[in-house]
This record gives C-alpha cells, sequence and structure tokens, in this order.
C-alpha cells in the first residue's frame, strides 16, 4: 500500500463559522504553536505610519505593510481536526479562521514591492493564464 | 517637571528643556553634563544638562546641588525644585531615551551589549581633548566624579534623575495588559526586586514590555532559559557570505523543513523554473 | 555568556494548522460534498503531489506554499510555529490526463476516458475525470470517437502542441501585463541589468512561457513543444535559466531614531554601518553603469510594445 490513497477532508460547513481574524508573517521563526497574548503586546504596540507599520518584538524593531489577497482570493486559516492521525488514515481539516489581509514585517528593510512574499502574490494572477481554459 | 509628551508616547526618545534664562543668554554660561538610568535593565536612560552664568556657579552651592549619589529621591525631588525656582539664572535640558529606542538601535546594530555601555569615567583627558577640538572656544573639563567637583555637573545629574524617577513611576505601559504590578524595585539587574519582577513578569512568547531594555543581558537571558526559542535570519553572526546565499536558495532550504511533509522530495532533480525560486514557491506533496 | 539555544528542527505535523490564500471559485459551490485535498502524480515530476478536489470534484486546484527559511504566524491570539503561506489556485485538470493518455497511446487504440485515466498508485486519479472541464476539454489534447452513446478517446500530439501552443501565448500575454521580469541578466533587488536592446524581446517571452508550462508536462512533451514554437534549443544550461538568486539588498542601516552625538558621548556615537552580507559586497563590485534601478522598471503603464520579428 503506498500510502497515496488517504484524503484530507474540509470540513466546508465550518467556513460560515470561521471568524475574520487578523494574521501578521513574522521574520523569525518562534518554536512554538500556541495562545499567545497577540492584542496585548503586539497589535496594541504598532505605529502606523504613512508608508509602513513599526513594532518592536523582543526587543528588535521591525517594519510592516498590510498586503490584501489578490482578486478572487481569500485567505483561510485551516486546522487540523484530529492531529494525531497517521499519515495513512483520511484526515479532516476545518476553517478556523478567514482573513483578507495580511500584515507581514521585515527584521530591517522597509517594506516594499521586491519582498518575496510580495512577489509571491504575483502567482494567482499567472497560474490563471497557466490553468484557465483555452478557447476554441 | 512635565513629563506629559514621553508618557504620551515611550517608545521614542523626547526632549524636555527649560525656557531659557534671559541672563545666560547675554553672559558666559557654564554647563555640565550628566546622565541617569544607564545600568538598569528598565525604564528610560536620562542625559540632562544644566547651565547657569559662569558668575553665579557659586550661587549653586547654596541650592544645595553637591552630590545627587548619596540623595534619596525624596531630596533630590526638592533639589530640583530648588533649580526650578532659580529659573532666572539656572537653565536645564533633558534628553529621554526610550528603552524601545535602546533595545532597537542597539540590538540593530548586532553589538552584543555588556551592562553597563557608557563608561563616563574613561579616559577623561581623551575625551576633554576630542571635545575642545570639537567646540573651539569652548572649556572643556572631563573628569571622573565630575558630579561631586562640580555643582552644575550635580544639578545636571539631579535633572537627569528626577526626570527617570519621574518616567519610571508614571510609565504608561502602550501595551494592553491591564495594571502592571510597578514593584519592580530599583531596576538594577542586581537588585532582588528587579530580579524577582523580571522572572514574573516574563511572558514566554514577547519576553517583555517595551519598558524594558531588551539588549540587556539579563533580559536577554531569561528569555533565553524561560521562553520559547526565537530564530532570527541574522542570527548565526559567524556564517559565512556562501552558507548565507545557500541558504537563500532552495535547495537547502529544505534541511530546515522535515522532507516526508510539505515540501518536494529533496532527492527530487527536478528544478523548478526561476519564477518560482524566485518568489519562494513550492509544491506540496503533503499537508 | 549564556550559549544560544541549539534550534530544533519543526517536527512532522506538529503544527497542524495551515494559512492559505485560496481561490474562491473552490468555495462558492453549492454542491454536495466537502472539497478533499488528495495526492496525485505530478504531470512533470511523477512524484506524489498535493492537489484540492472542489465539492462534488467541479473543480481541481493545486497547492503551492511560500516556504522561507525564520517565519512564524501570529494567527489572532495564537502562534504558528510554521510560517509558509499556501496558495490554492486553479489547475487544468488536462494537465494531469495528459501523462495518462499518451501512456495509453502507445496501444494505438481508441479507448474509454475512465479505463485510461486510471492509477493503482493514486486512486484519487479517476476523480479526475468529474472535473467540468475534463471532458469538455479533453478533444483538444485527444481524438474523439463516438460510438452509440460511448465516447472513446485516443491521444493526439498534433492537437496537444496545438492547445500546448495557445497556452504559452496566453501565458505571455498575461506576463506582458504585468511587471514580472523575463529578460536574460542577473535579478536583483535594487539593480537590473540592462541589455543593449534595452527590453525584453518576443523570444524571451515565449522561452519564459514555455519554461511555465514545462512544469506541468513531460520533459518529452516540452521538447517537441519547443520545436513547436520554433525555438532553438539553448545550449548551455546558463543561457536558458538566468541566475536566480535573489539579492536582498538592504538600503542604508536603519539609524537609531535620536542622534546621540549630540551629547558628546562616545557611547552613542554613530555605529559604523552594519556588516555588508557577502552578496552585498559581490554587488558593490558590479560595474553598475548601465544598470537601471528596479524601481525605474515600476513606471506606471510602461507598456512592452514586443515587435513582430
Amino acid at each position: 500500500m503506498s500510502g497515496h490513497s488517504s484524503v484530507t477532508l474540509v470540513q466546508w460547513s465550518t467556513l460560515g463559522e470561521a471568524q475574520r481574524t487578523a494574521v501578521h508573517l513574522m521574520p523569525c521563526e518562534i518554536e512554538y504553536n500556541g495562545p499567545a497574548q497577540v492584542s496585548q503586546y503586539l497589535t496594541s504596540t504598532i505605529k502606523d505610519r504613512k508608508q509602513e507599520k513599526t513594532v518592536s518584538f523582543r526587543g528588535r524593531g521591525l517594519r510592516g505593510a498590510e498586503l490584501s489577497c489578490p482578486q478572487g482570493y481569500t485567505g483561510l486559516v485551516l486546522k487540523d481536526v484530529n492531529p494525531n492521525a497517521s499519515d495513512q488514515e483520511d484526515r479532516t481539516v476545518k476553517v478556523s479562521s478567514t482573513f483578507d489581509k495580511l500584515t507581514y514585517w521585515n527584521l530591517e528593510t522597509p517594506p516594499n514591492s521586491d519582498d518575496t512574499l510580495v512577489m509571491s502574490m504575483d502567482w494567482p494572477e499567472l497560474a490563471e493564464a497557466i490553468h484557465g481554459a483555452v478557447e476554441d | 517637571m512635565d513629563l506629559g509628551d514621553f508618557e504620551a508616547d515611550n517608545s521614542v526618545s523626547c526632549r524636555l528643556t527649560s525656557e531659557v534664562p534671559d541672563v545666560c543668554r547675554s553672559e558666559d554660561c557654564c554647563l555640565g553634563i550628566d546622565e541617569a538610568g544607564r545600568g538598569p535593565v528598565l525604564g528610560p536612560m536620562v542625559y540632562g544638562i544644566c547651565y547657569c552664568p559662569v558668575s553665579r556657579k557659586e550661587d549653586l552651592k547654596s541650592l544645595k546641588v553637591a552630590d545627587s549619589k548619596t540623595l534619596t529621591e525624596a531630596e533630590r525631588e526638592e533639589l530640583f525644585q530648588n533649580l526650578s525656582d532659580a529659573k532666572d539664572y539656572v537653565g536645564w535640558a533633558l534628553q529621554i531615551i526610550s528603552p524601545n529606542t535602546i533595545s532597537t538601535s542597539m540590538l540593530q546594530s548586532g553589538v552584543q551589549l555588556k551592562e553597563v555601555f557608557v563608561d563616563t569615567v574613561g579616559p577623561a583627558e581623551k575625551y576633554e581633548e576630542k571635545l575642545s577640538q570639537r567646540f573651539p572656544g569652548l572649556e572643556v573639563t572631563v573628569r571622573p566624579k565630575a558630579d561631586s567637583l562640580f555643582p552644575i555637573v550635580s544639578a545636571a545629574s539631579i535633572c537627569a534623575k528626577v526626570a527617570r524617577d519621574h518616567s519610571v513611576k508614571g510609565w504608561g505601559f502602550t501595551e494592553d495588559l491591564g495594571e502592571v504590578d510597578k514593584d519592580y524595585g530599583s531596576g538594577y539587574p542586581g537588585d532582588p526586586k528587579t530580579k524577582a519582577w523580571l522572572l514574573k513578569f516574563l511572558d514566554p512568547v514577547f519576553g517583555y514590555p517595551q519598558f524594558i531594555r531588551f539588549s540587556w543581558s539579563t533580559a536577554k537571558r531569561l528569555m533565553d532559559d524561560k521562553g520559547f526559542a526565537v530564530y532570527w535570519e541574522d542570527d548565526d553572526e559567524e556564517e559565512n557570505g556562501e552558507r548565507a546565499a545557500a541558504r537563500m536558495k532552495n535547495t537547502s532550504m529544505l534541511t530546515y523543513f522535515k522532507s516526508s511533509t510539505g515540501s518536494t522530495a529533496p532527492g527530487n532533480a527536478h528544478q523548478s523554473h526561476r519564477f518560482f525560486t524566485e518568489r519562494r514557491l513550492q509544491g506540496l506533496d503533503a499537508l | 555568556m549564556a550559549t544560544k539555544k541549539k534550534r530544533t528542527p519543526n517536527t512532522q505535523n506538529s503544527s497542524s494548522s495551515w494559512v492559505a490564500i485560496t481561490a474562491e471559485s473552490a468555495i462558492d459551490t453549492h454542491k454536495d460534498g466537502d472539497p478533499a485535498f488528495v495526492k496525485l502524480r505530478h504531470p512533470s515530476t511523477d512524484a506524489a503531489s498535493l492537489y484540492l478536489f472542489s465539492s462534488g470534484d467541479v473543480g481541481l486546484y493545486e497547492v503551492k506554499a511560500f516556504t522561507e527559511d525564520c517565519h512564524s504566524w501570529f494567527i489572532g491570539q495564537a502562534v504558528q510555529r510554521d510560517g509558509r503561506l499556501l496558495y490554492i489556485t486553479p489547475m487544468d485538470p488536462l494537465y494531469l490526463m495528459l501523462p495518462y493518455l499518451v501512456k495509453a497511446a502507445t496501444e494505438g487504440k481508441f479507448q474509454p476516458l475512465d479505463q485510461v485515466v486510471m492509477d493503482e498508485e493514486f486512486p484519487a486519479c479517476s476523480r479526475l475525470l468529474g472535473c467540468t472541464r475534463s471532458l469538455s476539454s479533453v478533444r483538444h489534447i485527444a481524438e474523439e470517437k463516438e460510438v452509440g452513446s460511448q465516447k472513446f478517446h485516443r491521444y493526439s500530439q498534433e492537437k496537444t502542441l496545438q492547445w500546448l501552443n495557445k497556452k504559452v501565448d496566453r501565458i505571455a500575454a498575461a506576463l506582458r501585463r504585468t511587471n514580472i521580469s523575463v529578460g536574460e541578466g542577473v535579478k536583483s533587488t535594487t539593480y537590473v541589468r540592462v541589455k543593449a536592446e534595452s527590453d525584453a524581446s518576443d523570444e524571451d517571452y515565449l522561452r519564459y512561457a514555455h519554461g511555465l508550462v514545462s512544469e506541468y508536462i513531460s520533459q518529452d512533451l516540452s521538447r517537441a513543444l519547443l520545436k513547436h514554437l520554433q525555438l532553438p534549443e539553448l545550449l548551455s544550461p546558463k543561457e536558458t535559466e538566468p541566475p536566480s538568486k535573489k539579492r536582498k539588498l538592504s538600503e542604508l542601516p536603519v539609524e537609531a531614531a535620536e542622534d546621540f552625538s549630540k551629547f558628546n558621548s562616545s557611547d552613542f556615537a554613530r555605529k559604523p554601518p552594519k556588516k555588508m552580507t557577502t552578496a552585498q559586497k559581490t554587488l558593490a563590485k558590479v560595474d553598475k553603469s548601465g544598470m537601471k534601478t528596479m524601481s525605474s522598471f515600476f513606471s506606471p503603464k510602461v507598456k512592452v510594445k514586443a515587435e513582430r520579428k
């Protein structure tokens, strides 16, 4: 048995209940998964300037910008309903939150259009060209 | 002392000045410089200057602004009041450097800081010479223990210390943490009260509020020990340029990610189109 | 000095949570049944790859991940260690059906699709036929014969190449519309080496588009397509793929918010600029005359007029 038969279902019913949530992509890896006092320490101290936002995390100054999801796209946060299931079993994920924009943070450089994350947002439009139906 | 501006936004630094006494504009003046809050791990650092006409130097003595180090907080308050009252010939200015500025500018420069960073008791002659050159026409005196030798420096010291005391006491936490227990002692890392406060208020993800100087090794060590590990891209200072460049490419990034879940199999010779590699886009073989 | 904690790798499934930018069409559905992530055979690499079927298998989507080192997410009041960003984008099922048709073509017979599009290793494969586009568009890549009510198909290289050609044209047009740099030369964040002709040529666009399509077809088909497009094969790999090293250049180091030098104290004198990375040093040495800054490419509405040769 090759193990490629397992399927992960997405509980679409959960989409309706999912809340819009603020998401932030940090320029560091935090070795932890779980609750955190984000609004108490981070959100409440963000400074919003014309071109960018600034905040500090663990003493390091960060510069951030908000990005909207590309046209025709929505942000979803998917959560494994049964994280301990093995790879061979069918799994289920639910939609735990949604977002239509995200904030990403750079360590030192000001956020700009050459940031890899910003560039990665080129993809959906190009995907449409590669995968869209060809006219007769 | 009105610290209103600083209280409004204590994440940036702020300057406070008294009105310039008229007589200081027409007569030669002397000026003393001192600081407060170098050593502590929390709160702002304050640089203070105090000036008065040379002819009134002796009058300062009557204000009893002698050795500020031996004074209590209350005594300092009183002395500052005396200085304020003498505003017809004494002026002062303060630069309050927020702990956030200390943290972000120090840590960003990549220097591994020791706790006593400023050494004003260093080579006094050298500083004196440097400053004299910088400000021709000025008589510069740099001495160790200047605040006990020269009342004007003592006065500056008092201004600085009072400002610091006020700002520490009145610290408005920008963070949304409700009522924060302000029983943090002197703020010196050797102070057991401060140590206890640091231990108690460590958040495993965020560390501390901006009140704390993250660059201070005390805070850093506690975070490393008791907080979750956080890894920044510039953490490996020894990393040579090649490895850094290799880290940017797709292939070696795979070493940081489990190969069985998520990324395309490392043994795969398939090289993605640069559109994808430039944008760090990879296929997945599993969720 | 306290020793830094050793970095621990992110172990399997410890996250169980994913951040995904998803095509709305994958969500807007009134069919029955939950969408499903499945594994299918990648049409180019042959390896197991992750895809998504929307409700009722109406649509097919592929899953890519923006994967960069040293990232984590704050999601509401929580931390997610895994800092990847997934993109769930529409996928043309024909690309996935092609390898099976090609394989069956060796027998030369017309066959029913459901006997061709099958994979023991990837059972979800047969679900491809449920996609709206699969049956209606398969004639782009195969000859069709109808016997009674049943349809039979046989792979047609000729039709496929024409179909792929149209794809390439579509992609090239899309590339021209966006600001994606398709020309040769070192790409860096602030400087782009500009060729004498100053703008990317028709050929550059075609090659780039061909390269993108090739991500979804076999190597053989890719080569055949190149011929079909009348683009000669490039001899050295250096010419086809300009180095994709992305050099992240900082602007001048951020200085402290305050000018501490006012206080005549050596400790707050301006710190020397941060050590340049090797990439920065290399770029500093490069002769930048003739290089335009990146921003000069982003002036609004600069249309690249493609010349018909």
